[in-house]
């Protein structure tokens, strides 16, 4: 089994495609930071203050104001008091939110690549890992070796799952160092919150706690792993299942952004909470945001992504075992 | 006789429902080059694949050096070397990471081995290079080469002269019957070329429509489809003529017609030679037409009394 990883790494590497993967990280975490910094500087010059104490209170007066209104939607009525219950907290707790630093940084890179970048650069990496195998016919090279087929995809999705660990670490290294350039490399000890519960559908902020932000960060990387793991397990299946690259590179763009499209208006089509692509967002149960649907929460998302996972393995090994290879 | 290292025997195999491989049954021994010979769509391919495991038989049993390929898989596989179609190899990377990447999946090739074979197809010069960068027929040497690797009894090769120059086509000859005659290995060669078979393969069989239709000795077969002449002559010379054709080694299945027409079997390439001998014996030749058979002659006569299935066999 050694042996195959080492040829699957090979050529996953040769392939270029995690270079690809690590070439997008670093054109774009560069391009994140800049952003970070030019908002924190306009949101400085608009408030007019250093003080992160006058800047949350300000925050907290807009969203009191927005909730006066009478015209707003109930849901986004609910999401609102969250969120200002959340930001008195902070005030409350003397915990300024978004003090900048690279490990701050990091952790605010994780929660919006979640459920679109990261799984993308996953697809890239995975998605040809099969189909390529056929439309470049060496797939008959590979099935008529003396080893099992089953050994053969088994392979495979151990690379796969070892160069998407990869992906994540460096994702984590990458945004704490190129970030920390503009933004101090300090801030591994600073308090977060989190142990949001929902309860129906308000905030329950009884069991929230402070954690150290390493500790956080490491939930958070680890939540993203999971993710991508699922992603990448379900992008193997469509691999087996589509013989082209192209084409499956198509289902898993449109399932990803689909899933952030239903993330914005399903919230009343509950049974949409069981597709994938609208439980990716894991890290906003840390942060304590309201589910996109009612009746989601951190052990659903868990259990939907893990069956989904679970579901496409076993497609993708029955599929690549049986077929006739033409 | 040799060793048998590929039995295969009541070979079917439908997809989509049609039926592409209708009772298909051979042997091969170690030592011998045997062609499978075929229009296209015969089911040449569909009949390689199943040998080498890429696709299931509906039924019948392929049994690989006294391993059956469906229930030993392992160890059957493990004697056959092939190339499936074109020699499809990682053209992103170098020959020689190709070589050891199936090498590591056999498990059982040293590093001698692999320098061993590459020195056997001769691309120690290239075998640095990204297979992106090589012509069709150094792709074709590594394809061998991959095929060698393992040093397997059986060597399984679809079309392999496909795209190969005059040149190329010769080498591929003469190795392959240094492979089969020298090393004892059983090579098993398809082809849609009458001309291929004939000069490459010991023993052959014909399929049409999924059907074996003919197997025997390639020389007692060309003997059967010889070329056919038909020679034209005057009336007063005809007896003559026949006498002298009668008396050369090379003509046979001699036929005199009453139109003055004398219709024989003979290589078309000694027409000329047995024209000269006519001419030196008095006999005036008013007209000569050779007739080539081709490979859809051959399979015409060879199907005439055949029922045919209907439409076409894609492969």
């Amino acid at each position: 089994m050694y042996d195959l990883v080492y040829n699957e790494s090979l050529k996953l590497i040769k392939r270029k495609r995690f270079y690809v993967v690590l070439l997008i990280l670093i054109v774009l975490i560069p391009l994140f930071t800049y952003a970070q910094f030019r908002s924190a500087e306009v949101a400085r010059s608009q408030i007019g203050t250093d003080d992160w104490r006058t800047m949350l209170q300000q925050k907290i007066v807009d969203t009191q104001n927005r909730l006066a209104s009478s015209r707003i939607p109930p849901e986004w009525r609910d999401y609102l008091e969250t969120q200002l219950s959340l930001q008195q907290y902070y005030l409350d707790h003397n915990i300024d939110p978004s003090s900048p630093g690279a490990v701050t940084f990091a952790r605010g890179f994780m929660d919006q690549a979640i459920s679109l970048f990261l799984p993308m650069m996953i697809v890239i990496l995975a998605v040809d890992l099969v189909s390529s195998e056929f439309s470049e016919g060496t797939i008959k090279l590979l099935l008529t070796r003396p080893v099992k087929r089953w050994k053969i995809l088994t392979s495979k999705f151990i690379t796969l799952f070892l160069f998407t660990s990869l992906t994540i670490v460096v994702s984590l290294l990458f945004s704490y160092v190129i970030s920390g350039i503009v933004f101090g490399y300090s801030g591994w000890t600073m308090p977060v919150l989190t142990g949001f519960t929902f309860s129906a559908d308000t905030l329950d902020t009884s069991s929230v706690f402070v954690l150290e932000q390493w500790k956080y960060i490491l939930m958070q990387y680890g939540l993203g792993w999971f993710v991508c793991m699922v992603i990448g397990a379900i992008s193997m299946m469509i691999s087996v299942l589509v013989r082209s690259t192209a084409a499956g590179m198509g289902i898993m763009m449109a399932a990803l952004v689909s899933g952030v499209i239903l993330t914005q208006m399903a919230a009343n089509w509950e049974q949409a909470k069981y597709l994938f692509n609208v439980n990716l967002q894991l890290t906003s149960y840390l942060a304590g945001t309201l589910p996109p649907i009612k009746g989601m929460s951190l052990p659903f998302s868990l259990s939907v992504l893990s069956i989904w996972g679970i579901i496409s393995m076993i497609v993708a090994y029955v599929v690549f075992i049986r077929q006739d290879v033409r | 006789m040799s060793e048998v290292v590929l039995s295969v025997s009541g070979l079917q195999k439908s997809i989509g429902g049609k039926q592409l491989i209708h009772d298909i049954s051979f042997e091969v021994m170690a030592g011998e080059v045997y062609g499978f010979l075929g229009p296209n769509g015969a089911g040449k391919t569909t009949t390689i694949r199943m040998l080498v495991g890429l696709t299931r038989p509906n039924s019948g049993e392929i049994t690989i050096g006294g391993h059956s390929l469906q229930k030993q898989f392992i160890e059957a596989i493990r004697h056959v070397g092939s190339i499936v179609e074109n020699p499809e190899l990682y053209s992103f990377l170098t020959g020689r990471e190709n070589l050891e990447m199936f090498a590591r999946m056999s498990g059982t090739v040293t590093k001698e081995r692999i320098e061993e074979v590459i020195k056997q197809v001769e691309l120690t010069e290239a075998i640095d290079q990204k297979v992106k960068t090589y012509s069709l027929g150094m792709r074709q040497r590594l394809g061998i080469g991959q095929a060698l690797l393992h040093s397997p009894k059986l060597l399984i090769l679809d079309e392999p002269t496909n795209g190969l120059d005059p040149a190329g086509i010769r080498e591929l000859r003469e190795f392959i019957q240094y492979l089969a005659h020298e090393q004892k290995i059983g090579v098993f060669i398809s082809s849609h070329l009458l001309s291929e078979i004939e000069l490459m393969c010991d023993r052959v069989a014909i399929i049409n429509k999924g059907r074996v239709i003919s197997v025997g000795a390639v020389h007692d077969m060309m003997e059967q489809f010889a070329d056919h002449a038909h020679w034209f002559f005057t009336e007063q010379s005809i007896g003559k003529a026949v006498e002298v054709m009668n008396n050369c080694e090379y003509v046979y299945e001699l036929q005199a017609l009453s139109d003055g027409r004398v219709k024989c079997r003979m290589d078309t390439e000694r027409i000329g030679e047995l024209n000269r001998l006519l001419v030196h014996a008095d006999v005036d030749v008013l007209r000569i037409e050779s007739k080539t058979v081709t490979l859809e002659d051959l399979f015409l006569s060879l199907t005439a009394g055949t029922p045919g299935e209907e439409g076409e066999n894609h492969v």
